[in-house]
């Protein structure tokens, strides 16, 4: 009889009951912030299931801020309507996830995605995009969320937000 | 990060199981036509979706799918004899059409009819491209035949491959659909491997180690894009193609062929790796096909007489530590393919998902999850019996690699080239 390699020894359903059973993370703390009003409704449904790691915030649909006179203080804000400032709370998360309708305007975008360069913090960009919406509604959408996503998604349904907030242990 | 009934009901599928039952809704590539070559030649054992069945190609050259057993005593019917139209138990006898009709019970007489009353499971086999696929869900609902442009090429221009993988099938598929391991694990075969080497963009990928990703839910199934630094200021895209429930398609490169997968159960700790290679304009050169029977690119070297890859996890995957050193292999693994299965079996048979800490790019191994998940729920609650992938016109799409100006999304600007379309090439760099 040949001995087992070390391979198939180690990779056999009985040696994984041997796994060390710890937990191999520590938490991470996820900002989702809606960019406009139907994903705000989107955002605030979504908060309601209770998660751990996930803090659910609205930033001011439109377009952009310009000029002197714009502070980052008081910029966005809680579902409670409590304003917060960008940057803190920028810096206080492991990953910002930006979600946008398609169609929408979505210009706000850009603000968030350069707090998140200054702070290296990595960036999802999660569009909902119902099958009847136009390609070119889509196109504008997913053009200006483009340069402030490192992950871009379009999905079809808003339960797939959840789905991925589960995968990333919100 | 999974639940752990959420991974059970993607990773089983055996008869009754919910993912079972989305396998058992396709035609799934089953043996390859060389397995059976002429009429009456020796009937192969197959066992998918953890059921034992034998192929057979019967005296008129008709394909059988059949249970591996007779009903008589439990005999396998791989010792069976392949004559005169049937196959024929070695034991007492008894014979089988390749419907899995019993036509001859020699104990009993003609005139009883007994045989009529023994019948074996059977599924159709159906050739394709040189793959037999079978379909093995209600015969009502059986889907239209497969139409997969690698199986619809003229022979001279495709090339097909099967190898055992010890692992289930999800987190095989699941490596299939991970774009940004390529940089990585794969990254000392782009400059070598004759069915890689000399593309313009191999430089994009490994200049660029750091890819941004889009994820586009299609009518099949997925459109994974990875995004990376090309000149001028453009992006060169990488666009692969996920059709439910297991087909992927790679973004090619040069004027290569094309390559993709199948992967197929067997059971809930095996599946098949299918690995196609096709030109959609031209033959595969003879320089081509050795490489590939040579087991360069997505193909392995055999154990001889076997599937079972030659580096296999019974000798440490022929690990070479002095090659990883060196930088030439990133794990020490030598191929494409060995690489990626050293890795997944290493995990164990069925992945423990509790324990997995996905980041943001994995976001297309977790839309495809969702995906089925949904699909498998729809199904579950009878609201569908036709998933995404089995519609023909789901399965009529190529992956593709472009150079874009940064303005235009790929979903836009490949479009056409994301499509089959006869006679003309895919589209690469």
């Amino acid at each position: 009889m040949t001995m087992q390699s070390e391979s198939a020894r180690a990779a056999s359903a009985s040696e994984a009951l041997f796994r060390i059973d710890d937990p191999n993370s520590r938490p991470r703390a996820i900002k989702v912030i809606a960019l406009d009003r139907e994903s705000e409704a989107v955002v605030k449904r979504l908060a309601r299931s209770g998660w751990t790691n996930a803090s659910f915030l609205i930033a001011p649909a439109g377009d952009p801020p310009r000029g002197e006179r714009f502070s980052m203080n008081g910029w966005l804000s809680d579902l409670a309507g409590q304003t917060l400032d960008l940057v803190d709370e920028i810096d206080k998360s492991d990953l910002v996830v930006m979600i946008a309708t398609a169609g929408s305007n979505t210009e706000t975008a850009s603000i968030i995605g350069e707090a998140c360069s200054l702070k290296r913090v990595m960036t999802t960009a999660l569009v909902l995009a119902e099958p009847t919406v136009p390609d070119a509604a889509l196109s504008r959408s997913l053009s200006q969320l483009r340069p402030w996503a490192l992950m871009l998604v379009v999905a079809s349904a808003e339960d797939y937000i959840a789905d991925m907030l589960t995968a990333l242990r919100a | 990060m999974l639940r752990k009934e959420q991974g059970d009901l993607l990773t089983r599928t055996g008869p009754g199981t919910p993912a079972g039952t989305l396998f058992r809704s396709y035609w799934i590539p089953a043996l390859l036509a060389s397995e059976l070559p002429d009429n009456d030649c020796p009937p192969v054992r197959v066992k998918l979706l953890s059921e034992r069945l034998l192929a057979f190609r019967d005296s008129k050259g008709r394909l059988g799918l059949i249970d591996e057993f007779c009903a008589h005593r439990g005999v396998s019917l791989w010792f069976g004899r392949n004559e005169e139209d049937g196959l024929r138990c070695p034991y007492h006898g008894w014979k089988y059409d390749y419907t899995g009709q019993c036509i001859e019970v020699p104990s009993e007489p003609v005139e009883s009819g007994f045989c009529k009353k023994i019948k074996l499971k059977s599924y159709p086999l159906i050739e394709r491209g040189g793959v037999l696929w079978t379909y093995m869900g209600p015969a009502g609902q059986q889907p239209p035949l497969p139409e997969w442009e690698f199986a619809q090429v003229p022979p001279g221009q495709t090339f097909t491959s099967k190898r055992i993988q010890e692992s289930n099938w999800l987190q095989a598929m699941e490596g299939g659909i991970d774009s940004s391991h390529v940089s990585f694990l794969h990254r000392g075969e782009l400059n070598t491997d004759p069915l890689f080497r000399g593309a313009r963009a191999n430089q994009y990928n490994l200049r660029d180690s750091r890819p941004v990703f889009e994820v586009v839910e299609s009518a099949g199934g997925l459109l994974i894009g990875a995004r990376r630094e090309a000149d001028d200021g453009n992006y060169y895209w990488r666009i692969t193609q996920w059709v439910m429930p297991s087909f992927t398609m790679i973004a090619p490169r040069g004027n290569h062929p094309v390559h993709g997968h199948f992967w197929i159960p067997i059971d809930d700790e095996n599946c098949w790796t299918w690995s196609f290679d096709y030109h959609p304009t031209r033959a595969l050169t003879a320089e081509e096909v050795k490489a590939m029977r040579d087991g360069k690119g997505i193909h392995v070297k055999y154990v001889p007489g076997t599937f079972r890859p030659l580096a296999n996890k019974d000798n440490d995957y022929l690990i070479d530590r002095e090659a990883q050193k060196a930088g030439r292999t990133f794990s020490g693994v030598e191929g494409i393919a060995m690489q990626d299965a050293s890795l997944q079996e290493s995990m164990g048979p069925i992945v423990d998902r509790t324990k997995e800490n996905l980041v943001s790019t994995d976001n297309g191994i977790i839309m495809a999850r969702h995906r089925l998940l949904r699909t498998i729920k729809a199904m579950m609650d009878g609201k569908t019996a036709t998933p995404p992938g089995v519609d023909v016109e789901h399965q009529r799409v190529r992956s593709a690699a472009v150079v874009l100006p940064p303005d235009k999304p790929f979903i836009d600007a490949a479009k056409e080239a994301l499509t089959v379309r006869a006679g003309t090439a895919h589209a690469s760099v």
